[in-house]
């Protein structure tokens, strides 16, 4: 399977200029699912972050898909981004948009008619269970469903890779569960790469996964 | 109720730059019919021993723009009374030529003097006369008015601009988090700040709207000033068509730069 994530002798910082992570290196292939832990600080939201070029490498390469994102143009980035599903720890839903419209941004960003967002967002919302909640915003729902709300609008556009943040760190076991089982699902059924950063790998997990720890600056697989 | 007063909240600074951007035109303007006025009512009289013409007054003065001869017979008639046939004849020969002088443009005391000057100086002409009517010293009037207008209007300015930023830091509070989401899932600038760009844009029209028929009003109907002619006299330069596109090119460029800041401030960094 090709690389959809490459990283050599990479090295990241947050603005302050302090180092979190140095000289890494480690892929990604095509249709893995990657649990990256490691302990509070230790830069794991920071690499997550820097998959979708919200951080520059301070130092060495990291490619996701073609692009090498230590030199890629404002353009070519946003491109890029049109092909990732990103799910945060704190949902970031528009909160004045229904989910309808929610779910419905990555199909607006690449320019989708009314109608074919229409008849996609109906579908992920069913996928996703909230079939009945198109025309709700997302302050009238719970956690749980917000977070699902997100995961719905990471799969969209059938992305490439699946970035999450702390997908299930406000959400309850059963809330839990039925992310992990969205995530595996869009692992097995559409060969997406799933790459999730969290403090707590599942207890019960079907699918045959990767595990990235981060200590004292560095990247080491769990094997 | 909350939209509208966030339309207000720009609408209204917005407003008050426009009116003074109206304000300095209409000024420019009066002062450009006022100085035209002055112009028209100012009367030369030069007196020369040789016959001169337009040419030789425009190459002693550029801010000559015509020249008439006022005929001697005319002069005659007034001063010839009682008098010979022989002596008027006399007279006659005896008289120099005399010019009327109309100006390129309104020239202040102190250009008047330094044209006086030059006519003499040109040695062609022996006398010039000038006179002016009251309206030099109501023009000096006009100009500190018009003076402390543009300083009122630069004040009005700085403080719409600081309740402009002080919108823009609304904006920013009300569509940042959406438009770092937007930017995240790849959203190019013109989709991530075209929420914002149809705000503001709706502003910026209805700020032009109320500026336009507030002085189209005050250009059809008038507009009570006590007396004051120059204004009463012109009410049609109250309100030019061309100020329409002026204003909304004005409203149009703060909206620009408005929304261009809040969006270019409200980058993902924070998320």
């Amino acid at each position: 399977m090709p690389n959809v994530v490459e990283a050599r002798d990479l090295s990241l910082s947050y603005e302050k200029g302090h180092t979190v992570i140095e000289k890494a290196n480690f892929n990604i292939r095509k249709g893995e699912f990657v649990f990256i832990t490691g302990p509070s600080g230790s830069g794991k939201s920071t690499l997550l972050k820097s998959m979708y070029g919200s951080i520059k490498p301070t130092f060495g390469l990291l490619k996701v898909g073609e692009l090498d994102l230590n030199t890629v143009s404002t353009s070519n980035l946003q491109e890029l981004r049109t092909h990732l599903g990103i799910v945060f720890q704190d949902y970031k839903l528009v909160n004045e948009w229904t989910v309808a419209k929610n779910v419905a941004l990555p199909l607006m960003i690449a320019g989708y008619s009314m109608d074919l967002q229409q008849t996609q967002v109906q579908r992920l919302l069913k996928h996703v269970k909230l079939g009945d909640y198109a025309n709700r915003y997302p302050f009238e729902l719970s956690g749980g469903e917000q977070q699902r709300v997100g995961v719905a609008r990471a799969l969209a556009k059938n992305p490439m890779m699946i970035l999450a943040d702390e997908p299930t760190g406000n959400l309850d076991d059963y809330s839990s569960n039925v992310i992990w089982d969205l995530l595996e699902n869009a692992c097995v059924q559409l060969q997406t790469t799933v790459v999730v950063v969290t403090h707590k790998i599942p207890m019960v997990f079907s699918l045959p996964y990767r595990h990235l720890i981060l200590e004292n600056k560095g990247v080491y697989e769990v094997h | 109720m909350k939209s509208i007063k966030n339309h207000l909240m720009f609408i209204l600074p917005l407003v008050a730059i426009l009116l003074g951007v109206q304000f300095f035109l209409i000024f420019e303007r009066l002062a450009n019919a006022y100085e035209e006025k002055l112009k028209n009512s100012y009367t030369i009289l030069a007196v020369s021993e040789n016959e001169l013409t337009t040419k030789d007054f425009k190459a002693m003065n550029s801010n000559i723009a015509s020249s008439t001869k006022v005929e001697k017979k005319e002069i005659l008639k007034e001063i010839s009374v009682g008098q010979t046939p022989e002596d008027v004849e006399e007279i006659l020969k005896s008289l120099p030529n005399f010019y009327n002088i109309k100006l390129a443009k309104y020239l202040d005391t102190e250009d008047i003097n330094k044209l006086k000057k030059q006519l003499i100086a040109s040695g062609k002409v022996k006398k010039v006369e000038t006179f002016e009517g009251s309206y030099t010293s109501n023009y000096k009037l006009f100009k500190f008015i018009k003076f402390i207008l543009n300083l009122f209007i630069l004040f009005m300015g700085i403080v719409s601009l600081f309740l402009v930023i002080k919108q823009m830091e609304v904006w920013g509070y009300i569509h940042r988090e959406r438009m770092q989401v937007m930017e995240i899932f790849g959203a190019p600038l013109m989709l991530r700040s075209g929420i914002l760009f149809r705000v503001a844009f709706l502003d910026a029209i209805v700020s032009t709207l109320i500026i336009v028929s507030v002085f189209l009003f005050f250009s059809y109907y008038g507009i009570d000033v006590g007396g004051i002619d120059i204004v009463e006299q012109n009410n049609k330069l109250l309100f030019l068509p061309f100020d329409g596109a002026i204003l909304f090119s004005s409203a149009l460029l703060m909206v620009i730069i408005s929304v261009y800041s809040v969006v270019t401030s409200s980058k993902e960094k924070d998320i």
